[in-house]
């Protein structure tokens, strides 16, 4: 058995029908960022200035919760 | 351009795009129409991520909170706090829009990809354990409450089950958007409920705006129950579900102030609930005995008896929707951060066959949640402690990841952050990750505040 989504080709038609396409498909595709974003590699972001204070605060801040919820736990139990 | 040109090369794209590319067809027709009513429909049409986000925020837990905030309190401070909570809600979740507009990228996929397998799987893990017990306690709402209309857990836990896989697998986006905001539009129930509430004091509500009146004064549960309803408004899915929402409905930067509207109807509609609760609940059961320890059957029960068995059934079904609503949004969180993560193809248009891996996780956990609540004596109370600390160690990383990608010119461009919204995000921010140490803490430690 084949499952489809429900399409429905008339809506597609008068949609497609009333469209006024004043720039190329291939512009309307890249304005509307109807891409495959997994195609598109994205660059690591750089991690300096205060950006890698907020990381090592952000680590200190999982690190200090961890150990207070493990002994939290330990004296539920 | 020939429409049958159009046609065959709309039907070069991949289905889920394809699907996308009518819409913002659609989008684009409306967008060269003039006047006060085309612009109306146009944002109509975009509306939506914004409203959904929120309302299913409202979701069963919420209720069960503003109802015990309602009945431990009444009417007094918490009228006012919630109206504050507006903003705080708006400010965070419109990061998303813009986010989600600008990059056509998910939160989950933004993580991995800017800062690292390590933080990507962090944010992943967390969210995901998070979502399958918060989606635990949507069940036990849905269930809890079809149970006053004589249904057993059991059947309202399958047929919750069919009619959420259903939602997801069988809608492409614009359609399982209108049908969940369909289904949200029950959340608005405790509205007019509050004009049922015998002799309700309208002098004492304008009140406590001017007076910010805390009935028993501050003490170890009034601030247990700031911290509850803090987490309650802002939540680590609301970031993922609203910005992958925004990028499958294909928002562009044209679309950034439709979205920054919907995000203000959503926040808007979110705090006149939690308000409509707690109004509800502050005059018929606060001051009832024992009123500081009731859980939701003993409010529905004091409802009943004050208001009647008719309002009492309008919120048990307020709660079902609550639980209903938040388990589709959630669920579809979990399939679309999993998909930006991992690199699948992920979207809601997608055909069941052709995107299982994208719906996987989100069925899986729907499944175990179901299964879970069914179970005879599980121990309630701890799975929501659970998700409460969980989510208090997630959400500040989740919050500042936002706050690092808004203020990420290689990505934002033009649409950083300015400064009077970086000075607001970052006080707002800055306090929910302090309340929410705080509310994380006092769970694991519950006299952290004294007896």
């Amino acid at each position: 058995m084949k499952f489809k989504k429900i399409e429905n080709n008339k809506h597609e038609e008068k949609i497609i029908k009333k469209a006024n396409l004043e720039e190329s498909f291939d512009d309307f595709i890249k304005d509307e960022g109807l891409l495959d974003y997994n195609k598109i590699p994205l660059n690591k972001a750089e991690i300096k200035g205060w950006v890698k204070w907020a990381f090592w605060f952000l680590r200190i801040y999982i690190l200090i919760m961890v150990i207070l919820v493990i002994i939290g736990f330990s004296k539920i139990h | 351009m020939v429409q049958k040109e159009l046609k065959d090369k709309l039907d070069e794209l991949p289905i889920d795009i394809k699907l996308r590319a009518l819409d913002r067809l659609k989008i684009h027709v409306m967008r060269q129409k003039y006047g006060y009513f085309s612009r109306l429909c146009l944002l109509i049409a975009l509306i939506g991520p914004g409203i959904l986000v929120m309302i299913a925020d409202n979701d069963a837990g919420g209720v069960i909170t503003y109802a015990q905030t309602g009945a431990i309190f009444g009417l007094g401070f918490f009228i006012p706090f919630m109206v504050l909570m507006l903003p705080v809600a708006y400010i965070v979740q419109e990061m998303t829009v813009r986010l989600g507009a600008v990059t056509h990228r998910g939160h989950a996929e933004m993580i991995w990809k800017r800062y690292g397998k390590f933080w990507g799987m962090f944010s992943l893990l967390d969210l995901i354990i998070a979502n399958v017990l918060t989606l635990i306690t949507e069940f036990i709402g849905i269930t809890l409450g079809m149970e006053l209309f004589g249904v057993s857990p059991f059947i309202s836990a399958a047929v919750a089950t069919i009619v959420i896989l259903s939602i997801q697998l069988f809608l492409r986006y614009y359609t399982w958007e209108w049908i969940s905001l369909s289904i949200a539009i029950f959340n608005l129930i405790f509205v007019p409920l509050v004009f049922s509430v015998p002799h309700l004091d309208w002098g004492a509500v304008a009140n406590s705006f001017g007076s910010w009146h805390i009935n028993g004064g501050i003490r170890p549960l009034f601030i247990y129950v700031v911290l509850a309803n803090i987490g309650t408004t802002i939540a680590p899915w609301m970031l993922f579900f609203q910005q992958s929402s925004i990028v499958d409905k294909g928002l562009t930067v044209k679309d950034i102030k439709d979205g920054q509207i919907d995000t203000f109807i959503g926040s808007f509609v979110m705090i006149v609930v939690a308000i409509a609760i707690i109004l509800i609940t502050g005059s018929v059961v606060y001051g009832t005995d024992g009123n500081s320890n009731l859980g939701i059957i003993q409010i529905l029960s004091t409802i009943s008896d004050k208001m009647g068995v008719i309002p009492m059934r309008l919120f048990a079904l307020g709660l079902i929707e609550a639980g209903l609503i938040a388990a589709i949004a959630i669920s579809a969180s979990t399939s679309w951060a999993a998909g930006e993560a991992f690199g699948w193809p992920k979207s809601i248009n997608l055909p069941p066959l052709k995107g299982w891996h994208f719906y996987l996780p989100g069925l899986i956990s729907i499944l175990v949640a179901a299964v879970v609540v069914l179970i005879p004596n599980i121990p309630l109370s701890f799975l929501n402690l659970t998700v409460q600390v969980i989510a208090s160690i997630f959400m500040p990383a989740a919050m500042l990841f936002l706050l690092l990608l808004l203020n990420d010119k290689e990505i934002m461009g033009e649409h950083v952050n300015k400064l009077w919204q970086n000075i607001s995000a970052f006080i707002i921010v800055g306090f929910l990750i302090i309340m929410n140490g705080l509310y994380g803490l006092s769970i694991v430690f519950p006299h952290i505040f004294g007896k």
